[in-house]
């Protein structure tokens, strides 16, 4: 069988030989990122069976856990790392046409060690090895977001470095407290003696980290980077920040409260964080006339949406939350990456001037519709079950409390319904300024755009197909002990 | 004829259409209208049955149902009729517009989810359906754009509250009972206790009382269907918005049981004597606006608010007469409303565009076919004898009399008072009076126009003089809701109340007639004179200077404008500013310094610590 070790080191390896390509020929160089992502997402899909039936712990270095770094393979690791390079995949791909001007060589050796911090941090069993990882998504986002070097570009990538760059300082020192505690950074290890530890240094590691952590995963209020970063960004790259880089920071940490301080009692805690993010994200998105911020801001939105269900902790709501999460990462690259052309094609980002794109260019703006529907939460698209299963999670519990969240997240999707539909309509609806020339996305971004499409509807319509590893993972999250077992043996 | 052969079609059908579309509008009309009329004959071939498939296993363990009937064959058989009818009065108004295709396979889309919805056998299918109607009919209704746009999203906004309301109803049902079939939820509502059936009525009342826009849910409705493209205002005031009454029929007499509906509510005022006054108010306040307006679409519009009250009227008694009623109502104002909006699209196809009644007139001269079916139509609409809108609304006005309710009997009296004021303006604003100098060479109307407008008024007097073949069918469901049959015949009912008898109206009807013809036969010579002495007793006028349609009923506007005042359409939209207020203001967190974005970071961490140290609540 294939080592999971693979899916970090393969592309780690490429990553370093784009630019070595790059000076033999720079049309081959842009072919690697998405080698490497298919490389991935072959291997994860061959993973995926084993994995199901029992994680894989692999010990690097021959030590065993707790002495070794080791990777943790498990239903939630696999999950994601399919995640990552799918969205990757489907990303480079649009990159081929997109991505051609300016450094592209260097574009696409960030943009691979972008996923590779990615797929390390999820499949990593190590704090401080986690950190490393994460620090290495965080820088390739602060420069890949100045890409173009205009002044938007590099200002927000200067603010969203300030503030990663805080995330990351508190993140160290939480890892700090945690080793001057527990003498050990292996996470199954810290699980194990959480329990027993003075619980005011426990709280203020465990505060320190959440705080860095939810600063890359957009919790309110230490997202302010976000908007910024994501709406000037180029849109691959605004794709894979919305899809692939907040989804992992919010990974990390469930991962922290979850399985490493099993921190229970700020579930309850969380839960009213998630549903503050989802109507701040929404009312702000309500209120934006430029489309690339406004999807930034619904991003804010789907993420409070899938801390609230992660929060609930029990297994419908955390599968629903996986299931989110899963349908938010197709639905919102392929908005951006739909929303990049047509905005490539007008020349502005406001919403009025993507007037009569529906005619000029039908099928992006088709693709567009089906990511807006999708994210809305309308059948047959991928995210009707995903918020059905929160709802049906959120009230299954049959709290009062529980019922009226649900009351305000259902506001906060009425309002998104709304500010969605009002672009649809825009698109389709209005007649633009005269220019009616067709002038459709190139071949191969509508390829990466229909790939998309196809996975929304197809798992809208047969939710099935993913359900299962999204049952496993919610039962990895809520069974610590089995986390543990596994590594410490 | 299996369910989900029908489903196919009718999903198939609309897909299909836009592919052909792609290839030849020619192939794409044929196709389109092939499709509808097999949905027809395919619904039609269900009739009396009673079928139930579970089509889909295990969509998040919940199995999803169709089945069928007699309520939803009912309402099956007038969508697909209605369908069919709208495709084909389509063919001429479509012609020459943009994205046809896209036009017809969502009117062919709507069409189905309206099937879908009313064949589903399980609560999770029937809002899947329910959704996949929301969207599609939210895509026709911004078609044309412009003011279509604003009309559209205060559709939209408002049915998505609407459906997110059912879904929260839905998954509460799922909670306690563990389905979501029909048969079971219905035993598990008999032993439920009242409050959490008023929850839930509450929940499912608001999606379906928004669907049939009664007060105060009507907001979106006139904006909306005055304007959509005519042939789909047809189905949209037709049989759209009877989703809403499928609905409610659909929860008070299968979901939770008549028995347990009429124990809602507090003691001095149950939850149906709630419904019956809202029914009353949706009569009495949109007949008023209906006569204010100037757009012939929007009259209908409002019209078609006030004619939804007298269903939910006549559904909220509960009595088998008041039921009969409430749905042979429904089935009535499917034909003779989607007949007026016809016309109505007739017109505005032929004057290319116009629907102002204020610069309309004397089209009679120009299109006397499309004039005698407005007549009927609007005769239905009124209740005229020998009408099958007069049965209907003699079946209410009979329950209301019966449960000895004169108030109501008295606000539904005055609705139809109404209603020949705005009926009677709607005709002679466009058809009678002077012919503008502009119209003089107007065509009339098309042959794939007057063919539906001709069907529709042929049923609308065969319901009214024959009205036992719709009643027999009411009739079954009446029984099958556990009310006591009623007694009909071929010619109205039979009952020891009061009974219906067509004949004798269409005796009298026939006799007087007679005498007319004798009286005027023995009259003097006729004498023919210009039609504006009529208006100026011979006085020279400068003809095409007067328009003497405008201003109709002034005084009567004059008397009431001020008092009406849709408060609900302006509280909404002061909502809607509210929100969009709310979201500017919160969007000043992000104030663009990163220094205080760094402060939020660090502040959040020592208010957690802090909060920690301080109450340890964690």
């Amino acid at each position: 069988m294939v080592s999971p070790v693979l899916l970090i080191v393969i592309p780690l390896g490429l990553a370093f030989c784009v630019p070595l390509i790059g000076m033999v020929s720079k049309r081959f160089a842009r072919f690697v990122p998405v080698v490497a992502c298919l490389f991935n997402l072959v291997v994860s899909v061959q993973l995926l069976p084993a994995v199901l039936s029992k994680p894989i712990v692999v010990d690097l270095g021959g030590f065993g856990a707790p002495f070794s770094i080791n990777l943790f393979v498990g239903p939630v690791g696999i999950l994601f790392s399919l995640l990552i390079a799918l969205a990757g995949f489907v990303v480079s791909l649009y990159a081929l046409a997109y991505i051609d001007k300016g450094p592209t060589t260097r574009y696409h050796t960030l943009y691979l060690l972008l996923l590779v911090g990615a797929t390390g941090v999820v499949l990593t069993g190590d704090v401080f090895n986690l950190f490393v990882f994460f620090e290495i998504l965080c820088i390739s986002s602060y420069v890949l977001v100045a890409y173009r070097g205009d002044k938007d570009g590099v200002e927000s990538a200067v603010k969203y470095l300030i503030q990663g760059a805080l995330g990351s300082a508190l993140l160290l020192t939480g890892i700090g407290l945690l080793y001057g505690l527990f003498g050990t950074l292996n996470m199954a290890h810290i699980a194990v003696q959480a329990g027993s530890a003075d619980p005011i240094p426990l709280f203020v590691a465990m505060a320190l980290i959440v705080v860095g952590l939810g600063v890359e995963a957009a919790i309110f209020p230490l997202n302010a980077w976000l908007p910024d970063a994501h709406s000037s960004a180029p849109s691959s790259i605004s794709a894979i920040l919305s899809g692939i880089a907040i989804e992992v920071g919010l990974y990390a940490v469930v991962r922290m409260v979850f399985t490493v301080f099993g921190a229970s009692s700020m579930l309850s805690f969380l839960m009213f964080l998630g549903v503050l993010t989802l109507l701040v994200g929404e009312l702000c998105a309500f209120a934006q006339s430029n489309i690339k911020r406004m999807l930034a801001y619904s991003s804010i939105g789907q993420i409070g949406l899938i801390i609230f269900a992660i929060a609930i902790a029990t297994s419908g709501s955390i599968t629903g939350g996986f299931f989110q999460l899963v349908s938010h990462t197709l639905s919102k690259a392929l908005l951006f990456l739909a929303a990049g052309y047509m905005i490539y094609r007008s020349g502005s980002m406001d919403i009025s001037s993507l007037e009569g794109m529906g005619k000029r260019m039908p099928l992006t703006a088709f693709a567009f519709a089906v990511g807006a529907f999708s994210l809305v939460g309308l059948p047959p698209f991928a995210g009707f079950p995903s918020k059905l299963l929160i709802i049906r999670g959120a009230l299954a519990d049959g709290g009062a409390l529980l019922a009226l969240l649900v009351g305000l997240v259902l506001l906060g999707t009425v309002i998104e319904g709304a500010y969605f539909f009002r672009v649809i309509q825009t698109v389709f609806f209005k007649k633009g300024d005269g220019e009616t020339a067709r002038c459709e996305a190139p071949a191969i971004a509508l390829v990466s755009m229909f790939v998309l499409v196809a996975l929304i509807i197809v798992i809208g319509v047969y939710p099935s197909l993913i359900i299962g590893v999204l049952n496993s993972a919610a039962s990895e999250l809520l069974v610590r002990a089995d986390y543990i077992g596994r590594v410490l043996g | 004829m299996s369910l989900e052969l029908l489903m196919v079609v009718a999903l198939g059908g609309s897909l299909l259409t836009y592919v052909l579309g792609r290839v030849s509008s020619r192939l794409r009309n044929g196709f389109a209208v092939l499709v509808s009329l097999a949905l027809v004959a395919m619904v039609a071939s269900l009739y009396g049955k009673a079928l139930h498939v579970s089509y889909y296993e295990d969509f998040l363990g919940m199995s999803l149902v169709l089945r069928v009937s007699g309520l939803s064959w009912l309402f099956a058989m007038t969508a697909s009729t209605l369908g069919c009818l709208s495709v084909v009065f389509s063919l001429s108004y479509m012609k020459g517009k943009e994205r046809t295709s896209f036009y017809y396979s969502m009117l062919l889309l709507v069409n189905a989810a309206m099937l879908g919805v009313v064949l589903s056998g399980d609560l999770l299918s029937l809002f899947i359906f329910w959704e996949i109607m929301s969207w599609s009919t939210f895509l026709l209704i911004s078609y044309n754009g412009g003011p279509a746009l604003a009309a559209g999203m205060k559709y939209f906004v408002m049915s998505f509250v609407g459906s997110l309301a059912m879904l929260a109803g839905l998954l509460t049902v799922y909670g306690s009972f563990g389905t979501l079939e029909f048969g079971g939820v219905a035993a598990g509502m008999l032993s439920a206790s009242p409050g959490y059936i008023l929850a839930i009525f509450v929940l499912f009342g608001v999606a379906f009382g928004t669907k049939n826009a009664i007060w105060p849910f009507h907001a979106w409705l006139p904006p909306a269907h005055s304007e959509a493209p005519s042939p789909f205002s047809a189905i949209l005031s037709g049989i759209l918005i009877k989703m809403g009454v499928y609905g409610f029929l659909l929860i008070i007499f299968v979901l939770v049981g008549l028995r347990n509906f009429m124990a809602l509510g507090a003691d001095g005022l149950p939850l149906h004597t709630v419904l019956s006054i809202v029914g009353a108010i949706t009569i009495l306040f949109p007949t008023f606006m209906a006569i204010m307006q100037n757009d012939a679409k929007k009259l209908l519009a409002w019209s078609t608010v006030a004619q939804a009250g007298y269903i939910i009227l006549g559904i909220s008694f509960g009595t088998s007469l008041s039921v009969a009623g409430g749905v042979f109502h429904f089935v009535n104002h499917a034909v003779f409303k989607a007949l007026l909006f016809m016309v109505v699209g007739t017109v505005e196809y032929r004057t290319k565009g116009v629907r102002d009644l204020d610069s309309l007139g004397g089209l009679i001269k120009k299109m006397p076919l499309t004039f005698a079916v407005a007549l009927i139509g609007v005769c239905g609409l009124i209740g005229v004898p020998l009408t099958n809108g007069f049965v209907s609304k003699w079946l209410i006005y009979k329950t209301l009399i019966l449960e000895r309710s004169p108030f109501l009997a008295l606000v539904a009296l005055f609705g139809t008072w109404g209603t020949i004021l705005y009926s009677y303006k709607f005709l002679h604003n466009i058809f009678l009076g002077q012919l503008p100098e502009k119209y003089k060479d107007l065509e009339r109307a098309p042959m794939t126009m007057r063919l539906p407008m001709t069907v529709l008024s042929i049923v609308v007097v065969l319901f009214g003089v024959l009205p036992g073949i719709p009643l027999s069918v009411i009739n079954s469901i009446d029984t099958s809701f556990g009310l006591k049959p009623l007694n009909v015949t071929l010619w109205g009912l039979a009952s020891d109340t009061g009974a219906l008898n067509t004949i004798n109206i269409l005796a009298a009807v026939f006799a007087g007639l007679l005498i007319v013809w004798l009286v005027l036969k023995s009259g003097g010579r006729k004498v023919s004179v210009d039609q504006a002495d009529n208006y100026a007793a011979g006085a020279a006028i400068p003809k095409d200077k007067y328009q003497y349609s405008v201003g109709f009923y002034a005084p009567l506007t004059r008397m009431v404008a001020p008092y009406l005042k849709d408060f609900m359409d302006s509280f909404y939209m002061r909502l809607a500013g509210w929100v969009g207020g709310l979201g500017s203001g919160i969007r000043r967190i992000y104030t663009g310094y990163v220094g205080d974005y760094a402060m939020y970071i660090v502040l959040f961490l020592a208010a957690l610590i802090f909060v920690q140290l301080t109450w340890s609540p964690w």
